[in-house]
């Protein structure tokens, strides 16, 4: 377009009243020239008017035209419908409030999900270039183990060996160290890490430094770095903490290095120290570390796999007996962290998205009526000269209008909804989850927003264009009552079958979740406190003594008034943790470490079953006689009985674990237990044995006591007095009732399951008002005919029936529709579900009733009203 | 002969028509109309409906302007002229006519 036409265009636009007027006199000059012409002729004035008006033929569709060849028009006439609407909107504001609630709700649901989504699968993790890091697990896939931690020796043949990665490096996962020395004993979440893992993740420390590779060595590890909330937290953020020392759980180290704000790896440890490598973490078999690495330039993540392989290959080769079967897995970062949460939240999405749809058909729906109403207004706009695609456009201008305003309503709940959402999540998410708004969000709020509106305004916009207009003016407005009828029920029967889908989603979710929450884990969670007491190792350096500290308290705690029993345990139910070792039962043949079968190696002081109630089936529990020195015991349960000696008793057998090269003594069986799920709730592969601590101690337990009082919140002070009286630097951590740990567990499924009851209820709500705005109207235009039905002899219950046959009918048409879409859909939630077949029918029975007998609400009231209609009053109706 | 109505009249007929009258002097939307009855022996005629639509596209089009100003007993009325591009347009479109009618002329005294 040149500049000139621009100009133009501008000025038209600018100066349209004096277009407007421009026109105008034109064209009434041309007619005052007819009728002059007239007059001449002979006609008397009257006549020479009527003749040239005649003659002129429609003259606003001529201006029209003229205002068209203009050419501003477009531009023009959006605002000119822009103003029209928001006049029509304003005019009509209890259609418009409806319209934009439910807008609003629709448009909001969707962004609080995507920003959580967002939060967790599409923001990339807070490093430079984080698509590049590899997480490397060993596998040994020939026993169905797809992923465990590395050993020592197979990271540094890796580091050296391999030519794919800038690279690689080790940690263990998030533990926990006690800061003394400035007031109360604080729990820290640390984690240990190799030299290069900072670099790796290509962050540098705001101060200071990182580790160097000398203080991987434990006579040089006295070194620690801190997160940049700690250094704040607990050094007011003292420049001049490098080179201070600090004392971590009894021992000093000299801090290093601060990192930068933000920063935390992994998960949420803000506190690194080095490895400290003990010689048994350079066997082989000691499996303990996760593995990080980034890959050079160039190199796919296939690359890496295939080089990896053959280096584990190779490792195999070179250590048979250790390596036996062992692989390497590398796989993104990204999509290890987000794995667990990704397949739910897509789901969740398309859940949140079928909502939204139900809302959009609702509004179609109601826009349809009001098109309805409106059709003698569109029809005198045509007759005066606006084409039909003026009137398409009006009509679709309203929908974005509505859109627009339902979106930013939509966005400011959908913060609010974010926040409701992320309080439902008991457990601290890890750092790289960010849940802000960001320019991803506010692009899927606009899209989705305009998709809306073009959605819900595409439908009456349709309708308009395809309406006579001829006809409707001379019908009076009635003339396509028929074809708008249809249009409606086939909008009520997507609704109730959209509606359908969800509401079998979300019964399958919560038929789901009630399974999960009956499963018997085999400790009885009621009235359970528990307490994380990690003893440091630099203060309690022989096993003794951590033998004796947890003797010591076990027997104080069980004395605190209100405590009915107590004992300790280095694995607690459904912690997720444990103790993976290979089995050897004595009189079976002997296996290989590859070959031997996996079981759960669990440390428990004596009592333990007791305070949770754990089944003690045969045999005897651990007892304060089983100390170091006297045999050793241990106790099973009853799965790993049965597999050995499913026809006898398992008490006074013998086992052992570790390699058979180790040679570790044998365990005589003296007591067999029920199974407790150590893993998660839904699953529990590992068969599990117990060791009593005083035999095996190790320095990290959870106290565990069972109380008399409902609430085992209160003896929490007392289990802190306690521990401070035995020793006033160790911290006590990671306090829960055994109930909130079982609810941690699952969080997941329930808030998904809440996520599915929420849309799905509102998914109904909003198809009941579908139906009931159908029904009404079906009533409202059909008056009439009730009137002489009833004249006629039909009774009121004839015209009830009449009404609610035809709701029930779209109803039946919706569900089955509904049923079938659900069946098809459902499938996809398979792992979300848990015992619950994604075709249980007793899920879809119920929830077909349940949408039907809401049908049936919605249709009540119009039918009501139809039955009560008096025929007098009806038959002069209109 | 019947007259014929403004339907016979294609858009770019009516455009080169109305050229074509402005070529000879500016004029005023009524008098075209009288002009264009008047020129075809009363075969075609124009309504105000089709005239001021195609007037107010050439305006657009910047092949005619307009100005205001008095006309008989000192009425003020919108008259047209050819600017410029229109004479250039006018001279393009009446040979590519004459080589229409041209070519139609050829094959019905052939045929």
């Amino acid at each position: 377009m040149n500049l000139r036409n621009l100009l133009r265009r501008w000025r038209a636009l600018t100066r349209r009243k004096e277009l407007e007027d421009q026109l105008d006199d034109e064209l009434r000059f041309h007619l005052q020239k007819d009728i002059e012409q007239n007059i001449r002729n002979g006609m008397s004035p009257e006549d020479a008017r009527f003749a040239a008006l005649k003659a002129f033929g429609a003259v606003d569709q001529s201006k029209e035209e003229c205002r068209d060849a203009r050419g501003v028009t477009l531009l023009e006439n959006t605002i000119r419908d822009v103003s029209y609407s928001v006049r029509v909107l304003v005019k009509g504001y209890a259609f418009t409030t409806v319209v934009i609630l439910t807008l609003a709700l629709g448009i909001g649901a969707n962004t609080a999900i995507f920003s959580f989504a967002n939060g967790i699968l599409l923001r990339p993790l807070p490093y430079p270039q984080s698509d590049r890091l590899a997480v490397l697990d060993e596998t040994a896939l020939k026993r169905g183990i797809d992923s465990m931690s590395v050993s020592y020796p197979n990271f540094l043949d890796w580091r050296e060996q391999n030519t794919v990665f800038e690279d690689v490096a080790v940690y263990f996962g998030t533990g926990r160290v006690a800061l003394t020395g400035a007031g109360e004993p604080v729990e820290i979440r640390s984690s240990r890490i190799s030299h290069g893992l900072f670099e790796i993740l290509r962050v540098s420390p705001q101060l200071g430094r990182t580790f160097t590779a000398d203080e991987d060595r434990p006579e040089q590890d006295a070194v620690v770095i801190l997160g940049h909330d700690l250094w704040q937290r607990t050094f007011g953020g003292d420049p001049n903490v490098i080179g201070q020392k600090i004392v971590l759980g009894n021992r000093p180290r000299t801090v290093v290095g601060v990192m930068p704000r933000g920063f935390r790896f992994p998960d949420v440890a803000e506190l690194w120290v080095p490895l400290a490598l003990t010689p048994q973490m350079f066997t082989r078999t000691d499996h303990g570390l996760d593995g990080i690495a980034r890959l050079k330039d160039g190199v796919t993540f296939a690359a890496a796999q295939a080089e990896m392989h053959n280096i584990a290959a190779r490792i195999e080769q070179q250590n048979p007996v250790t390596n036996e079967g062992l692989g390497v897995r590398v796989t993104s970062l990204h999509e290890t962290l987000t794995g667990d949460y990704r397949e739910a939240l897509l789901i969740l999405l398309g859940v949140v998205g079928f909502v939204l749809l139900v809302a959009c058909v609702n509004v179609a729906n109601l826009m349809l009526a009001r098109a309805t109403a409106r059709q003698k207004e569109f029809a005198l706009r045509a007759a005066l000269g606006a084409s039909r695609w003026r009137i398409v456009r009006q009509v679709m201008v309203e929908s974005l209008l509505l859109a627009v305003i339902g979106g930013a309503l939509g966005f400011v709940l959908s913060l609010w909804a974010l926040r409701l959402l992320l309080t439902a999540i008991p457990i601290e998410l890890p750092f790289w989850m960010n849940f802000g708004v960001d320019l991803r969000v506010l692009g899927f709020t606009l899209g989705i927003t305009v998709l809306t509106g073009l959605i819900f305004g595409a439908v009456p916009a349709f309708q308009t264009s395809r309406v006579d207009l001829n006809d409707t003016l001379k019908e009076g407005g009635r003339g396509s009552i028929g074809l708008r009828a249809r249009s409606r029920s086939l909008l009520v029967v997507t609704e109730i079958a959209l509606s359908l889908v969800l509401l079998a989603g979300a019964g399958l979710m919560i038929r789901s979740f009630l399974h999960l929450r009956h499963v018997n884990i085999g400790v009885d969670t009621k009235n359970v406190i528990t307490a994380g007491v990690a003893l440091p190792r630099a203060k309690y350096r022989e096993s003794a003594q951590s033998a004796t500290f947890f003797k010591q308290l076990t027997q104080r705690v069980r004395a605190v008034p209100g405590v009915q029993a107590a004992s300790a345990t280095a694995t607690l139910p459904l912690s997720g943790g444990g103790w993976g070792r290979s089995l050897t039962v004595e009189g079976f043949p002997v296996l290989s470490v590859g070959q031997a079968p996996m079981i759960q190696h669990t440390v428990v002081t004596p009592g333990y079953f007791r305070t949770m109630g754990i089944a003690l089936l045969s045999g005897r529990d651990f007892t304060d006689a089983d100390v170091e020195g006297a045999p050793p015991v241990t106790i099973i349960d009853e799965r790993l009985a049965r597999e050995y000696w499913p026809n006898e008793s398992a008490v006074g057998k013998r086992i052992r674990f570790g390699p058979p090269e180790d040679n570790e003594p044998w365990h005589t069986i003296v007591g067999v237990v029920g199974t407790v799920r150590h893993q998660r709730v839904q699953e529990d592969t590992r068969k599990s044995v117990y060791l009593p601590h005083q035999q095996v101690p190790t320095n990290g337990l959870t106290l565990v006591a069972r109380t008399s009082s409902l609430n085992p919140q209160d003896v929490v002070g007392a289990i802190r007095r306690e521990v401070a009286q035995l020793d006033p630097d160790q911290p006590v951590s990671e306090i829960a009732t055994m109930d909130q740990v079982v609810a941690e567990s699952i969080w997941q499924p329930r808030l998904y399951a809440m996520l599915f009851a929420v849309f799905a209820g509102g998914a109904l709500v909003l198809a009941m008002i579908g139906i009931y705005g159908v029904m009404a109207f079906l009533v409202q235009t059909r008056t009439h005919e009730i009137g002489v039905r009833m004249a006629l002899g039909a009774t009121a219950r004839d015209v009830f029936k009449l009404i609610v046959g035809r709701g029930m009918k779209l109803t039946i048409i919706g569900v089955a529709v509904g049923v079938g879409g659900a069946i098809a859909l459902t499938r996809l939630m398979h792992g979300l579900l848990f015992n619950t077949s994604t075709t249980d029918p007793i899920t879809f029975i119920v929830i077909s009733l349940l949408l039907s007998l809401a049908a049936f609400l919605a249709c009540y009231i119009p039918a009501r009203r139809a039955a009560k209609t008096d025929p007098l009053i009806a038959l002069r109706y209109e | 002969m019947k007259k014929q109505t403004a339907d016979l009249f294609k858009q770019g007929t009516l455009e080169l028509l109305i050229l074509r009258l402005l070529s000879s002097g500016s004029f005023n939307g009524w008098d075209l109309m009288q002009r264009i009855q008047l020129v075809s022996g009363e075969v075609l005629t124009v309504t105000p409906g089709a005239l001021y639509p195609a007037l107010h596209r050439l305006e657009a089009r910047g092949l005619i302007s307009a100005v205001w100003r008095p006309s008989d007993n000192n009425r003020k009325a919108k008259f047209y002229g050819l600017t410029t591009r229109g004479r250039k347009q006018l001279e393009t479109q009446r040979k590519e006519w004459e080589r229409f009618s041209g070519a139609v002329d050829l094959i019905l005294r052939d045929a």
